[in-house]
């Protein structure tokens, strides 16, 4: 389980996270869903010890973030962040030696799952190949928890469907995910856990199924009531 | 061999829990017979996938189906669409009852004398039905 436990993150003057609090269980999506500048990235930073905290604790089972976490915890950030002239082949050979975790066959599996050709440059991907190599490189470390940052944001439907059937499937299944989104509609139905953030403070968390049974509403009905734009 | 598209993705709406409409959709499969009775069920994974959900969802349908009795599984075997006669006839008395109380709850609003709505049923049933042969033919 990953515990965020009253994170408060400061630049300057301006509070951009207050007090936050919630939990990623393993085996479980977890959705953090918040309009833009709400504070996700900057808790997905957080949770990755990119960027300290001023105040409260993040334990990833139990132990606060320490330079072991890399095994545990894969990132995804949101645009890719290998160097333009460097080919697929070379990133995956990149990530194979950078990381004791990398799991070889899952990467060549992902490969074809996506239809990405091993010599193409980063610089000629296209947005949607560009955002499935770098699920791809997330996905293939050996973690027990995953953080993507608007993996959907920006990309045809045909790709976003493809990368929402990695949810679906057993490439995520048993590990914690923890997502970002701020267009909840297509995934609704595919995530656990909504932590709505607004203004850097979780204003609600809930599991979406039980919403749905004991309130009969849809993630969308719980963020018109909370959010006053 | 199940066949894929029998287990092919319904329209999830957002307001119902995905694993009761998952359930739902297999009841509505046995009603109509493209599910039948004894015919193996996919894996919890195979499902997720199939269905496009959450493999947790797709366990807690599982769940919920072989509480109802829907499904049944023996041992380390896949699991199977119930034989139970009983429960199978249970089934489409349920989703006839539902489609008649969603019916009566809109005509209701309008105030037909029942005498009415029954004749108005008939025919419009059998002029329904010869256009649907006169589709098909």
């Amino acid at each position: 389980m990953i515990e965020i436990d009253r994170v408060t993150k400061k630049f300057g003057r301006k509070t951009v996270l207050k007090d936050v609090t919630f939990t990623v269980e393993k085996g479980r999506i977890t959705c953090l869903i918040g309009l833009n500048g709400a504070g996700k990235s900057t808790l997905l930073k957080a949770i990755m010890g990119l960027m300290p905290v001023s105040r409260g604790q993040i334990r990833i089972d139990g132990q606060p973030v320490s330079e072991h976490l890399y095994e545990k915890v894969a990132f995804v950030p949101d645009t890719l962040t290998m160097p333009p002239f460097m080919t697929v082949e070379n990133c995956l050979r990149f990530m194979r030696d950078f990381y004791d975790n990398w799991n070889e066959e899952r990467a060549a599996y992902l490969l074809s799952f996506f239809k990405l050709q091993p010599a193409d440059r980063i610089s000629s991907l296209s947005k949607g190949n560009a955002a499935k190599l770098n699920l791809l490189l997330g996905l293939a470390l050996d973690t027990d928890y995953l953080l993507m940052d608007e993996p959907f944001s920006g990309i045809d439907m045909f790709s976003r469907e493809q990368i929402a059937s990695v949810f679906t499937s057993e490439l995520i299944e048993d590990r914690g995910v923890l997502l970002t989104t701020h267009e909840i509609d297509e995934i609704e139905h595919l995530i656990d856990k909504a932590v709505l953030l607004d203004q850097g403070r979780v204003i609600r968390e809930f599991w979406c199924e039980e919403i749905r049974e004991k309130e009969g509403k849809s993630v969308m009905d719980v963020m018109r009531e909370v959010y006053h734009p | 061999m199940t066949e894929r598209d029998d287990f092919a993705a319904p329209a999830f709406n957002h307001r119902d829990p995905v694993y009761l409409q998952v359930v739902r959709h297999f009841k509505i499969g046995i009603a109509t017979g493209r599910l039948s009775a004894g015919q193996t069920v996919p894996s919890r994974r195979e499902l997720a996938a199939m269905m496009k959900i959450n493999p947790n969802t797709a366990q807690r349908a599982y769940r919920e189906m072989e509480d109802q009795g829907l499904i049944v599984t023996e041992g380390n075997a896949p699991s199977r669409i119930t034989t139970d006669e009983k429960v199978l006839g249970a089934i489409r008395e349920e989703l006839i009852t539902e489609a008649i109380d969603n019916f009566i709850d809109s005509v209701r609003q309008i105030g037909v004398p029942i005498n009415e709505l029954l004749e108005k049923i008939r025919s419009r049933y059998e002029s329904k039905t010869a256009e649907d042969k006169g589709a098909s033919s």
